[in-house]
């Protein structure tokens, strides 16, 4: 794994530029600007737009404001994909930056996962790794690890701390060669 | 908090038996008007087992007599309907009743080599019910353990094969409490129709139960291969 340390960092620090504008039918008291963000690929819309929130909450009176979520023409955006999958589904035939824009009202329920906090994206988070784990060792290696290396884990993810992340991850990563590499290698396919 | 697996002896379900033994459930829920049904997905070769019904919420009455048997939703919700201009009435005893209409979808998880259970719900104006709501109305029994690890145990996640939000039971914790049952019936050589099993043991957690006649069933002519 350490000869790969600089395509792991490389996949790490990729970055999106993007642009967030407020839906035109939100009730503003004054006009909104858009808000111009990079993102990171491995992370989750919701973990990493508090700003964005903030910002168009300045505008915006208190009683027109529930749950965030996010669309890209016409399409909600599932914010338990990463956000490099987003971007790769929809627009990456498109010019940068990737132009989302923000709501505040009418969650599509019949789309989206609710995220009311960090929590919710720290539960989904851990079980991806579960269940890849229990492909890749059957689960042996994410059960033996203690409460602490789990948190671990998810906060280098939530504050973009590479070393921290690997620090755990690459126990997830080891196959003992004696166990003929992972049991099965995990993946996703989206279409 | 981590899922305890006591190795690979613990209960795993090959995907082939999965299906068999959905088949036999569907066989006998067709026999007693229980509702479940098989369902495939055209894009894929994967199937589940479904199942609607209506159940009677009553958030005034505790946790565990909230929950109606399928014989008695419909009484209940007759009742109701008779007294609509009876505001003493609707203001009393009874509390704000509201009916739910509950979903739950059986899938199989090839990662966990369990069955997992999907469920979603909502009020008849079709509003869904929250994760909140979900959680308050799990089985009184459940909701020490619930408490203990909410988010190991119910949470909103993607149904595999249709793509939208439903609620799941974590896999996790199916195999906690189902192995020591099936090894147990594994001794005995008892042909054991595990979907049956372990829905008797996992709905109630979320509302649905399975009435008594479902335990009389047997795999059709299992050879002994099938149950090693």
């Amino acid at each position: 794994m350490t000869d790969d340390k600089d395509v792991l960092r490389d996949v790490w620090f990729g970055r999106i530029p993007t642009c967030f504008t407020l839906y035109q039918d939100e009730i503003t008291e004054r006009e909104a600007d858009p808000y111009y963000l990079l993102l990171p690929r491995i992370s989750y819309l919701t973990l990493v737009t508090d700003k964005v929130k903030k910002h168009f909450q300045k505008v915006m009176r208190q009683e027109e404001v529930s749950e965030i979520w996010f669309e890209y023409e016409g399409t909600p955006l599932k914010w338990h994909y990463p956000i490099g999958l987003l971007f790769d589904l929809h627009a990456s035939n498109t010019a940068l930056p990737w132009s989302i824009t923000v709501h505040f009202k009418n969650f599509p329920e019949k789309d989206l996962l609710h995220c009311h906090s960090k929590d919710v994206i720290e539960a989904h988070f851990m079980a991806c790794i579960k269940e890849a784990d229990a492909l890749k060792h059957k689960s042996q290696v994410i059960n033996e690890m203690q409460k602490k290396d789990h948190k671990q884990l998810w906060m280098g993810l939530q504050n973009d701390k590479f070393e921290q992340f690997w620090a755990i991850n690459r126990k997830l990563m080891e196959y003992p060669p004696e166990d003929n590499g992972f049991r099965y290698i995990p993946f996703r396919i989206y279409q | 908090v981590s899922c305890s697996m006591a190795g690979e002896e613990g209960f795993f379900l090959e995907e082939r038996r999965f299906k068999q033994h959905c088949e036999d459930l569907v066989k006998h829920s067709q026999q007693i008007g229980d509702g479940w049904e098989w369902r495939t997905s055209k894009d894929l070769g994967d199937g589940y087992l479904s199942k609607t019904h209506f159940q009677v919420r009553n958030r005034h009455i505790p946790p565990d007599l909230k929950e109606k048997n399928n014989d008695n939703t419909e009484q209940m919700l007759f009742a109701h309907v008779e007294e609509p201009w009876d505001d003493a009435q609707a203001a009393g005893a009874g509390g704000a009743e509201e009916v739910v209409r509950y979903e739950y979808h059986v899938l199989y998880s090839s990662s966990y080599q369990v069955p997992v259970l999907y469920f979603r719900a909502c009020f008849l104006d079709g509003r869904p019910l929250t994760l909140d709501e979900i959680w308050g109305s799990v089985h009184a029994s459940y909701q020490a353990r619930l408490q203990e690890g909410p988010w190991d145990t119910i949470t909103q996640q993607e149904h595999p094969i249709l793509g939208q939000p439903f609620f799941v039971l974590h896999p996790c914790r199916t195999k906690e409490f189902i192995s020591a049952v099936l090894s147990a019936s594994q001794e005995h050589h008892r042909h054991t129709n595990f979907i049956i099993l372990w829905l008797s043991t996992v709905g109630p957690v979320v509302g649905l139960n399975l009435p008594l006649s479902y335990a009389k069933l047997a795999p059709e002519q299992s050879t002994d291969a099938d149950v090693a």
